[in-house]
């Protein structure tokens, strides 16, 4: 049994403008699909408008329907509204990178990349602070974020440091590599079954059903891993906005 | 107008900030590289002995491998096979390539702009018009309910009062019937009592009448017969002849 490099499952080859910034590979290919698909979905159902949804237009309003019932409303409220166009492009973007994971012939799940992940929670680190400071004013966002009310003055020694780090500097690592090193376990949790139940087919096919089985039962896990990773990466993304909205009580 | 420019404010703000994202997440990031493309890299930079690639290498390391070699020649071989080996090395995952993060960033903002100004909005607007035309579908449906039910109450009350009316019209009716049913009666017995009241004094009228009639009649035929008989003194015979002859006479007067 061979298991390819770790480099092989991830680091594709660009095979369009090889060598420059903008050089295509599988993963820039995936994104690309991923614009499209939800242009797709949204497009077809913007253009059906049938009184009565059916189909991708499901996709579309049920998406927007769980988007603002679960999302938004759960961590800001009626005021994050105006924020449900990024959220549900987030959703979806994130979303159908992800699943391309299991689907035949692609199976790569582009946020097992950093690039994106860590572009995206970089604009949300940008968007939560200047939501932040456009809300509270820059001394009132710092101090809310910084001295959180109700803390013994002495504790501002310990919990201010953290309250530094954990908002301005771990958010948003911690919310592209949670993203990401999910979908790196998945796509090689996913190979090393894959590569067990083939090796194991060599010796009669009765000892690859079980690995294969499992493989069955992790694609199926890894699609819901795909919309939940996009689930908490746009809930994250609107608890820390609604945060900087309102000043913690 | 204002709401427009205030619009584009806002995408030029996202990809303005979209780009700077990039541009500084993707600068100490050096481009992807082959492992070959390394090592054939590594190979033309090699310069030994006024030689260049592979030539040099075969040179370096003949050099290298020679009895008595300097330590310098040593340490030159030993430092290029670490470059080498430096390229076969997987690159850290967790850097980011500075290619997906333009292209990443580059669809996520051509998106991002397409949701917030087209397809959202649209989407949205149509999910607003089921929803309006729902409520106002349940709400003339509410208002067409009450409506009728107002109908209704007033039709059943309208029955009623109906109902009442003719009810009270045979009421009426029977009432006065009853009314002129005695008034009839009672003018009919009344106009019988004044037919027999007036007949009966008609009668009496007659009777009087005829008896005076006959009073004065009689007293005629007396005096009459009295004036005959006093005119002429007759016997027996000429007397009775004479009264029958008045008589006659009288008689056939009348």
């Amino acid at each position: 049994m061979e298991f390819p490099p770790v480099t092989h499952l991830f680091d594709w080859p660009s095979f369009l403008f090889s060598g420059s910034p903008l050089a295509v590979n599988k993963t820039v290919l995936i994104f690309l699909a991923a614009v499209v698909l939800t242009v797709g979905v949204f497009g077809l159902a913007a253009r059906k408008r049938s009184l009565v949804p059916s189909g991708v237009q499901h996709v579309a309003e049920g998406g927007i329907n769980f988007v603002e019932n679960s999302i938004v409303m759960q961590t800001i409220g009626p005021e994050g509204k105006r924020f449900m166009p990024f959220f549900t492009t987030l959703f979806f973007f994130i979303f159908f990178a992800n699943v391309f994971e299991v689907i035949p012939g692609i199976q790569f799940p582009a946020n097992s990349r950093m690039a994106v992940p860590l572009l995206l929670a970089v604009l949300v680190w940008v968007i939560y602070n200047y939501v932040g400071i456009r809300r509270q004013g820059l001394g009132g966002y710092l101090k809310s974020s910084l001295f959180p009310p109700g803390v013994p003055k002495p504790l501002y020694l310990i919990v201010t440091p953290i309250e530094l780090f954990s908002t301005f500097l771990i958010r948003p690592l911690s919310l592209a590599i949670r993203l990401w090193a999910n979908m790196v376990a998945g796509h090689l949790l996913l190979v090393t079954f894959a590569v067990l139940s083939a090796a194991l087919w060599g010796f009669g096919y009765v000892p690859s059903l079980l690995p294969f089985a499992a493989l069955v039962l992790l694609t199926a896990f890894e699609i819901f891993v795909s919309g939940l990773q996009a689930f908490i990466f746009t809930i994250l993304t609107a608890v820390y906005i609604g945060g900087a909205m309102h000043a913690e009580h | 107008m204002d709401k427009i420019s205030r619009r584009c404010k806002r995408a030029a703000a996202t990809v303005l900030v979209a780009v700077a994202v990039a541009v500084l997440t993707a600068s100490p990031v050096s481009a992807a590289e082959t492992i070959g493309g390394c090592m054939a890299e590594e190979l033309n930079n090699l310069d030994w002995g006024g030689k260049s690639g592979a030539e040099a290498f075969e040179e370096l390391e003949h050099a290298a491998h020679a009895d008595g070699a300097p330590d310098e020649t040593k340490d030159a071989l030993e430092s290029f096979e670490q470059r080498l080996e430096g390229c076969q090395s997987a690159q850290n995952p967790i850097i980011p390539e500075v290619n997906e993060i333009i292209w990443g960033g580059i669809a996520f903002v051509v998106l991002l702009a397409l949701m917030q100004w087209k397809l959202f909005p649209a989407v949205r607007r149509a999910m607003d018009r089921r929803s309006e035309k729902i409520r106002s579908d349940l709400d003339a449906a509410e208002q067409a309910r009450t409506e009728a039910s107002e109908v209704k109450s007033r039709y059943e009350a309208e029955m009623a009062d109906a109902q009442n009316e003719a009810d009270r019209i045979i009421e009426e009716a029977r009432s006065e019937a009853d009314r002129v049913r005695v008034d009839l009666i009672a003018r009919a017995e009344a106009d019988a009592a004044e037919v027999r009241r007036r007949s009966a004094q008609d009668a009496k009228v007659a009777k009087s009448q005829a008896i005076q009639d006959l009073k004065s009649e009689v007293s005629e035929i007396v005096i009459g017969a009295a004036e005959t008989v006093i005119r002429r003194n007759l016997d027996h015979d000429a007397q009775m002849e004479m009264i029958e002859d008045y008589i006659a006479q009288v008689g056939s007067r009348r």
